[in-house]
């Protein structure tokens, strides 16, 4: 099949192609050929690709049989992506959402500031994936590829990853609802959908990096602890 | 919001199930399935589902279960001249063209609804605006108890009735909702 059948079909994975340093101009290459010429694994790209097209899709088992490297080189570039795209495109929305406003509408600026406390929320774990979880990760994995086996608990006890329920995702959630159900007053209806449709964007891409990162990442960092551990 | 419909197919043909599942789910939502090969893989104390979708032999074998939940379950039949509900019981035969189905199977559901639109109101009770308040203050579940003497637990259950009507989980969210509303004011937010 050709890759650019598929993206002309679902344009929304074209951010998730560019992840992975694809860029457009696919012209009549395969699947195959594209990751060829990228250096990609072609069963990773799909199975990322199925994921975020089919919500229901969620292979758990033969996500787990990915390098850990892969998996977190992957959720390294979703988080760039949200600092360096969606972050500053909702953004870009708000503000003229905000300042398009004539009839001195206060609740627009507040649902500004309630994005903020949410961007905050994100960017600092964001950081903290940087500093800590995924250097952990990554060390854990070549530790145990080396098969060095120190007995130093200087595991870094980062159990919290282990959540169901995320703040990430509850924040966006309800800033989508509180714009949709409790927005009042005169407002640019435009740039309100611009603002909703970006917002939707980012949270249905967080539901896909969450997963990843909850189901599949997690598992094998505690799996790697207990034998790192023995 | 309209609440997720919990439902249970229990079929032995997987195929008849999987179809089953894929028109509710891209027809019906939200809605979350489970599915079952046979009665004896059915979790026996396991939750009350709100439908169940089933054949009539497994229906009459399980009589016991299934008549006093008649009007929840749906009988899958092949047979074409059943009616859609006759006795109080709601059939669907499997040979109708797809639009009937879905029509079927909207009134199936909108019946059952019907009986059980509880009284909902969207506005929070005036303890509720006390509860917000003070979470938008940023107090904690024991502070809020303090506050307005009474326990924990009541606490706990007036955070998830408030979260239940607005929709809103956090505490963000809430706060902004309070302002939003005028139950505080923005200056005594930190």
């Amino acid at each position: 099949m050709q890759m650019s059948e598929v993206v002309e079909e679902h344009p929304s994975l074209i951010p998730i192609i560019n992840r992975f340093g694809i860029r457009l101009g696919l012209g009549d290459k395969s699947v195959q050929e594209i990751c060829d010429e990228y250096q990609l694994d072609p069963d990773f790209l799909l199975i990322v690709i199925n994921t975020f097209l089919n919500e229901e899709y969620f292979p758990e088992k033969k996500l787990q049989t990915f390098h850990t490297s892969q998996i977190i080189d992957y959720l390294v570039k979703t988080n760039n992506y949200y600092l360096y795209f969606q972050l500053p495109n909702i953004e870009h929305h708000l503000t003229s959402f905000i300042s398009m406003n004539i009839s001195g509408n206060q609740t627009l600026a507040l649902i500004g500031k309630f994005f903020f406390s949410f961007k905050n929320e994100l960017v600092a774990r964001i950081e903290n994936d940087d500093r800590q979880w995924f250097p952990y990760c990554l060390a854990l994995s070549g530790k145990l590829q080396e098969k060095i086996h120190k007995k130093d608990n200087q595991a870094l006890s980062l159990n919290l990853e282990k959540r169901s329920e995320d703040v990430i995702e509850e924040l966006l959630a309800d800033l989508k609802r509180i714009i949709v159900k409790h927005l009042s007053g005169d407002y640019n209806l435009n740039l309100c959908y611009a603002v909703v449709s970006s917002i939707s964007s980012l949270e249905k891409d967080i539901r896909q990096h969450n997963r990843i990162r909850f189901r599949i990442l997690a598992p094998m960092v505690d799996a790697m602890e207990k034998l790192s551990v023995k | 919001m309209r609440r997720t419909k919990q439902i249970a197919i229990i079929l032995s043909d997987t195929l008849q199930s999987a179809g089953l599942q894929s028109l509710l789910a891209d027809y019906f939502p939200p809605v979350e399935i489970l599915n079952f090969h046979s009665f004896s893989d059915f979790p026996e104390n396991g939750n009350d589902f709100h439908y169940y979708f089933t054949k009539a032999d497994t229906f009459m074998l399980n009589v016991d279960f299934f008549l006093p939940r008649r009007s929840r379950t749906l009988i899958i039949t092949s047979d074409e001249k059943t009616s859609a509900s006759s006795m109080g019981y709601n059939y669907l035969s499997t040979g109708l063209p797809q639009e009937s189905l879905i029509e079927q199977l909207q009134q199936f559901f909108s019946t059952e609804e019907s009986n059980d639109m509880t009284e909902r109101s969207k506005e929070l009770s005036l303890r509720e605006k006390d509860v917000l308040k003070l979470i938008a203050q940023g107090s904690t579940n024991k502070d809020i108890a303090d506050k307005l003497n009474i326990s924990l637990n009541t606490v706990l259950t007036h955070r998830k009735n408030i979260t239940a009507r607005l929709g809103i989980k956090t505490v963000s969210g809430l706060t902004f909702y309070a302002i939003m509303n005028g139950l505080v004011s923005s200056e005594l937010i930190g």
